[in-house]
Order: C-alpha cells, then structure tokens, then sequence
C-alpha cells in the first residue's frame, strides 16, 4: 500500500532534434532503461525554446523540467544553444528571484552518442524533484477556485 | 536651465530642425507634471524642468500619434538617453530620426526614485544639445548599484515566492507597465495573441505569474532602469526589482549594460563561446 | 434611523457582523496604498485617506472571474456552474461616490438579461459608507451630482460628527436590518444637531453643458490634442467604479476548461480589433473618445445616468497625468463660449 501513495514526479523534457532526443532514442535502442516520469518534447533546437514554454510546463502540471541539446560548438545550426545558454544565464536566476527552485529546472549537454549520459541526467532530475516533492505552490495557483478573484484580490 | 530649454527648443521649431518637442509640461497638482507636444514656437513657455519631471519621454518613439507629428526633440535626463541607445541597436529608430535634448539631473521624485539613488548618467551619455551644467558622471561600484536587490535574494525560496505571489496577486492586467515601456514596443504583444494563448489573459496567480515573469524576461539585456513599469503600476506591485534583477545577471555573466555604449553587441542578440555554463550538466 | 457609533466600538461592530455571518472588507492600509480588503478587527480598518486604491466594483464585478467549467468525456460534454460566489459581506468605509456607482451600474446589469453574477452579489453585500471628511484635487464628485455624503447606493450611511464619533443614518432597509440586528453597538442620537465633518468639494464644471458639446463634436480636434500623451494601458477603466466592460476566454487543456469573464478596457488597441485585422478604433484619439462619450452621452441616452460618480481615481492614476475633470472643463467651457 505504501507505494501507491509514494509521489512521482511529473519531468517535462524539452529536447533538441538533433543530439539529446538522438541520444535518449540510443538509450533505448541500447535498453538502458531509466525512470518513466519523463515526458519528452522534441524541438529542433535549444535555440529555439521560448523561456514560456517552461512556465507552460509548469501550469500544466510539472513538477520539473529538463532543458537539454547539443554541446557547444555542436549546434546543428551552428549557434542556437549558445544563444538558448545566454538567455538561460538570465532566466534561470530570474525564476530563483522568483521564488521557484533553481532544482526545478535544469539544463544539459547530451550528445547523439551519449545515451548513457541521457539516462543517468534523467535518473538524477527525476530523483531530485522527487526528493523535492510536489511542486505545490505552483499547483495552488494553477486552479481557479469558485471566488478565486476575490481571494487573491489585492491581499 | 528652463530658460535654456525653451530658448533652445523655440530655436529648433523655428529653424524647423525639427517638427516637434517632446517635453514635460505643468501636471494636474504642483507635484506633478505631463509630457507635451509642443509643435509651435510660441508654445515653447510650456516647457519646464523640475524634479518632478520623472517621466521617460521616449516612450512616444513607438507611439504611432506622437509619430506622426513629424520628427521630435525630446528632452532626456541621463537615464532616458540609454533607451534611445537601445532604440537605434535594435532598429528601432535612427539617429537622425531624434533630436536629442540631454538635461542634466541630480535626481527626480519626491522622495527621490529609487532609480536616482545610484544614478551614473547625471550628464546623459548621449545628446545632440546639453541643457544645464555639466555634471562629472560618478563611477558606482557593481554592488552598489544593485545593493536593491540585497534583501530580497536573502529570503529563503518560500520567503520568496510568497513575496511575489503576494505581488503579482494584487496585478489587475491592465499593462500600464508595458504599456509605458518605451522599449515594449511589439505591435501585438504575446498576451494579446490567443492562438495558442501563451499567457492566460486572466488576472488569476496563474495568469499574474507568467505576464509578470514574461514582461521582465523580455526586457533582459535591454531594461534602462528607468523604472517607469514601477511608477505607473496602479496595484503598487515592485516591477523594477525583477528587472533590476535581470539587468543584475546579465552584467554579472556578460559585463553588458543596457544603454551604455553605442557600440557594444545587444546582450541577447549575441554570444560568447566560453558564457557561464556551471549550472549544465 | 439615526444612531450613532463611537470609534472605540468598531471592534465590536466588526466581530458582532463576524458572528452573524458577514465578511467585512474596509480599507486596509498596505504599503504605500489604501485597498478595500477583507479585514478581521478594526485594527486593520484605515480611514485616514482620501480614496481607496482600487474600487467597490471589485467585489460586485471581480477583476477575473470563472463563469462556469466544462470536462469532455468522449462524447459528453458536462458543465458545472460556480457556486457560492455571492459571499453574504459588508462593505464598511467606502465613499459615497463609490457606493453611488451601484445603482447606476444596476441598470446595465439588469438590461437585456439580468446578470446573475452581478445581481446575487448586490444581494449580498450591504453598503456601509462612510461620507468624505476630506478630499483632493482630483475629487469632482460634486461636478457629477453628487456630493461628499450623498446616500445614493448606500445602505448606511456614517458621517464623523467628533474625532471618535460618528453619526449613522440606514437609507434602506437592508441597511435597517443590519443596524437592528447589532444595536449595543450603537448609541442614540445626540441632542440638537451634530456637527457632520463634510469635505467641500469644489465644483468644477456644469455637468448640462456637457452632453450638448458631445453631441455636436464627435470630430473635435480636441480629442486628439488632449489625448496625445495617453499610452493606451487600461489603469483608468479597472480603476474606475463605473467601467464594467468585460471579455470571456476559455482557459482550457484538451479534456476541460474554464470559462472565465475578465475586465477589459475601451483604451486598449485590442479592445475593438477585429479578426478581419480592421480596427474601427485604431487610434488613441478615437478611444479616448469613445471612454468620454460612453460616460457622458451613450449612456446617458440608454439608460439616463452619468456613467461617472467623480472619484477621480482614473486621474491619480494615469501614468500619462490625463485628467478627466480638466477635460470635462474644457468641454464645459467651449460649450459657454458657443453660446
């Protein structure tokens, strides 16, 4: 029975096409298993991920999030994560300002090649969270209660 | 130093230099004042210069009917000049578009803004005219700069996040604070456009969280600190600490400051092969 | 009725209004602003100020707020409506102009259909203002009809007779009721008459000389002088006790939703655009226009109100420094000049 109530973290992975979605895919093709709690979603480039789509993440229920592409100077574009690791520089202090645990979001290198590294940075993102627990402030706000406004209204 | 301005500004519209001064004029109570549009010489007894001249003018740059007035001189204090800096990098406007009328300044507001207490543009870095007395900008050390921001990175993360969600809480989306921005000058803002809705347009905490986390986002690497979003917010929500904060990161990773140098590189529009990356695993 | 009510008992007043089942929202002090908040003791209560920040529409017309939600099974869609949105509440300290905004805005709720989001809260929320024993330059209540102890809207109503008194007077019979249902807390009358602390409010322009002008100007160049320096944001309409426009999204994932009505404002460019792109009100002059005319001719031909009661919050406000009053002079004044 205690099992049922243990918590699973909910991971939202957003990975770039070219290296960490190749490389989760030869974690795989290897059978290296690692935890379920992942949900990936796959985009051409780490360049390309608008800092929203994180915080989207989280209203849809995440209870953390992995950022992962190519390593620098492997951009299949050339410069998109070097330009997705400047606005990570900025964004991540931003939420840690913010009140949301830096844990909560993490970032990663992962190569084609690497799908052993895939499996143990998903490993170690899942545990964390986990040991974190639920992400329930932002899950309090994520509901509209019958009188929400007049709750939340100018206290 | 008023005599100067309006001596200048009648010679400018005389000359037709320009179309059009942007300006402060007389406000509503002796405390206040309001920009003018000041497009006939004989008008230029309108102008005046105080220190409740707090507004950023620039803001009427992306302003389609200010715009269509014709070409403007626009009276800057040191802080405003960097947003025509960060307006002429990111094509916004050309040089010669704008008249620029530096004024120098020992601060504004009473009390004094918060964003005079470690001015280092007293004499604007930037200007096609000074008015008053040159002032010798002042060097301020990094932390002081941001010594704001002190007490509110010490708070734990729950400290944090019940400040701000206490804040945002009191938001009523009415985007004054972007609305004022002279640097939010995107014809369709992302939370006016619904398909797909990034931002939910409701002033419920979840909606409240990722318009106010968005709008400071967006200005990383660009905000001025002219603490404009702070002084119209009619909930009283503390805007400029999240930007200030922003402006905080991206000095300490990039040694960038917005507005500060013509010839620097945008802060997100570029990149450094060797940027932090200690927190990627 | 007339009572009064000495200050030290605002305590009791506000735990004896607590026993019976009512929340109790007063102006509380928070930072550099004073809000009409939900408040537990008359410690909190703060009634050394002009006006509130935000306005008594709040609690009749909240700033967001869920209308009803939807889950989709399959084939089946089900809806559940809100409930318990009507809070049994008092109002107490609010200002006549506020309280004054009720009764016009009935009129537009009770029109076509009859909001019940609206209608069960007026129900529920008893109006306890307390008239104005100062007031700014940005007050005009007196322009507009009304006056710093106008009873319009109001259930009871409270003038300060001494530094710890005041004097109650019930308007309507909600107002009696409640009075009735708390009467240790109040004592009776003084003998002979009270000396009622009213600020005077300086009358700034003959509201009739308005509504003609309007009529006439619809493409005055004054709208776009005056307007130039508006940035277009919405502060002055959510502020304001009398704008009520509002829009409905739904908030939804791919199996449920909520559908939620918000404020929204006739300053925004967004306001009016259109999905073919055309924008009838594309720009500033056009809507700042449309704000003046909607408070001074539309309605006044619909429903033969003023939509404004002169609290003047949208003036403080406004980042810009635009100043309704000033505009209604000038109005008021061009309008003698033609004469």
């Amino acid at each position: 029975m205690a099992e049922e109530t243990k918590f699973e973290p909910k991971i939202v992975a957003f990975l770039c096409n070219w290296c960490t979605y190749a490389g989760a895919d030869l974690a795989g093709t290897g059978r290296n298993q690692y935890q379920a709690n992942v949900r990936v979603i796959k985009l051409p480039c780490t360049g390309g991920i608008d800092p929203l789509f994180l915080i989207k993440a989280f209203e849809r229920g995440a209870d953390g999030i992995l950022v992962s592409g190519c390593h620098p100077g492997d951009c299949h574009y050339n410069s998109g994560n070097y330009h997705a690791r400047r606005r990570w520089n900025v964004f991540r202090p931003l939420l840690e300002f913010c009140g949301i645990n830096p844990e909560r979001i993490q970032f990663s290198w992962i190569s084609a090649a690497e799908g052993g590294k895939w499996v143990e940075t998903i490993n170690g993102v899942v545990d964390t969270v986990r040991a974190l627990g639920p992400f329930e402030g932002y899950q309090k706000i994520n509901t509209i209660g019958p009188d929400a406004s007049s709750e939340s209204s100018q206290t | 130093m008023i005599e100067a301005l309006r001596k200048k500004a009648e010679e400018l519209l005389r000359s037709n230099t320009v179309d059009v001064i942007y300006g402060y004029g007389e406000g509503s109570t002796p405390e206040r004042t309001r920009p003018v549009f000041i497009t006939k010489p004989e008008d230029v007894n309108k102008l005046i210069w105080n220190k409740y001249c707090v507004y950023n003018l620039t803001t009427y740059l992306k302003r389609q009917e200010s715009r269509k007035l014709g070409k403007p001189a626009i009276v800057v204090k040191g802080c405003d000049a960097k947003t025509i800096v960060v307006l002429i990098k990111e094509s916004q406007i050309k040089r010669e578009d704008v008249y620029i009328l530096g004024v120098t300044c020992n601060g504004v507001g009473e009390p004094l803004a918060t964003k005079c207490k470690a001015c280092d543009v007293n004499t604007p870095r930037i200007y096609d005219d000074l008015i008053g007395e040159k002032i010798e900008n002042k060097e301020i050390p990094f932390d002081e700069r941001y010594a704001e921001l002190d007490e509110y990175e010490k708070l734990s993360e729950k400290e944090k996040w019940d400040f701000w969600q206490k804040q945002f809480a009191k938001c009523i989306k009415c985007y004054a604070c972007s609305s004022i921005c002279p640097l939010c000058f995107c014809d369709r803002c992302i939370v006016d456009k619904n398909q797909p809705q990034w931002i939910d347009p409701s002033a419920h905490p979840r909606g409240n969280l990722s318009w106010n986390v968005t709008r400071a986002y967006h200005l990383a690497g660009r905000c001025i600190n002219c603490e404009e979003c702070q002084r119209v917010c009619p909930a009283d929500i503390p805007l400029n600490l999240l930007n200030k904060k922003l402006a905080k990161e991206t000095e300490k990773n990039f040694n960038y400051r917005s507005g500060y140098n013509i010839d620097d590189e945008l802060a997100m529009a570029t990149y450094k092969e060797d940027d932090n990356q200690d927190f990627i695993k | 009725m007339e009572k009064t009510l000495k200050k030290e008992n605002f305590n009791s007043l506000i735990t004896g209004l607590k026993d019976q089942g009512y929340r109790t929202i007063a102006p509380k002090k928070d930072n550099n602003l004073v809000t009409l908040d939900e408040v537990q003791s008359a410690d909190e209560i703060h009634l050394d100020h002009v006006q509130t920040n935000n306005s008594i529409k709040e609690y009749f017309l909240p700033k967001t707020e869920k209308i009803l939600s939807y889950t989709l099974e399959k084939n089946k869609v089900s809806i559940e409506e809100p409930e318990g949105f009507a809070v049994k509440s008092v109002v107490f300290g609010s200002r006549p102009c506020d309280a004054a905004s009720l009764p016009i805005m009935d009129k537009v709720f009770n029109w076509d259909c009859s909001d019940k989001f609206w209608v069960e809260r007026r129900e529920a929320i008893t109006i306890v203002t307390i008239a104005c024993d100062k007031c700014d330059n940005y007050c005009f209540c007196t322009s507009v009809g009304l006056a710093p102890d106008s009873k319009e809207g109001s259930d009871v109503l409270l003038t300060k007779i001494s530094d710890d008194e005041y004097l109650v007077e019930t308007v309507t019979e909600k107002g009696e009721g409640l009075i009735k249902g708390l009467e240790t807390v109040f004592s009776d009358p003084v003998a002979g008459t009270p000396d009622r602390q009213v600020a005077s409010v300086e009358k700034k322009f003959e509201i009739d000389k308005i509504k003609p002008w309007l009529d006439e100007n619809f493409a005055h160049k004054i709208w776009a002088e005056f307007s130039m320096k508006c940035i277009s944001c919405g502060a002055c309409t959510f502020v304001c006790p009398t704008c009520h426009c509002f829009d409905i999204v739904d908030e939804c994932t791919m199996s449920k939703g909520d559908r939620v009505k918000n404020w929204d404002g006739c300053q925004f460019k967004m306001f009016t655009l259109h999905t073919s792109g055309h924008n009838p009100r594309s720009t500033q002059d056009q809507r700042w226009r449309q704000r003046i005319m909607h408070k001074f001719k539309y309605y006044v031909e619909k429903f033969d109100n003023i939509l404004c009661v002169g609290c003047g919050r949208c003036s403080r406000v406004c980042p810009a420094d635009m100043n309704i009053s000033e505009m209604l002079e000038i109005i008021a004044t061009e309008e003698n000049q033609k004469e």
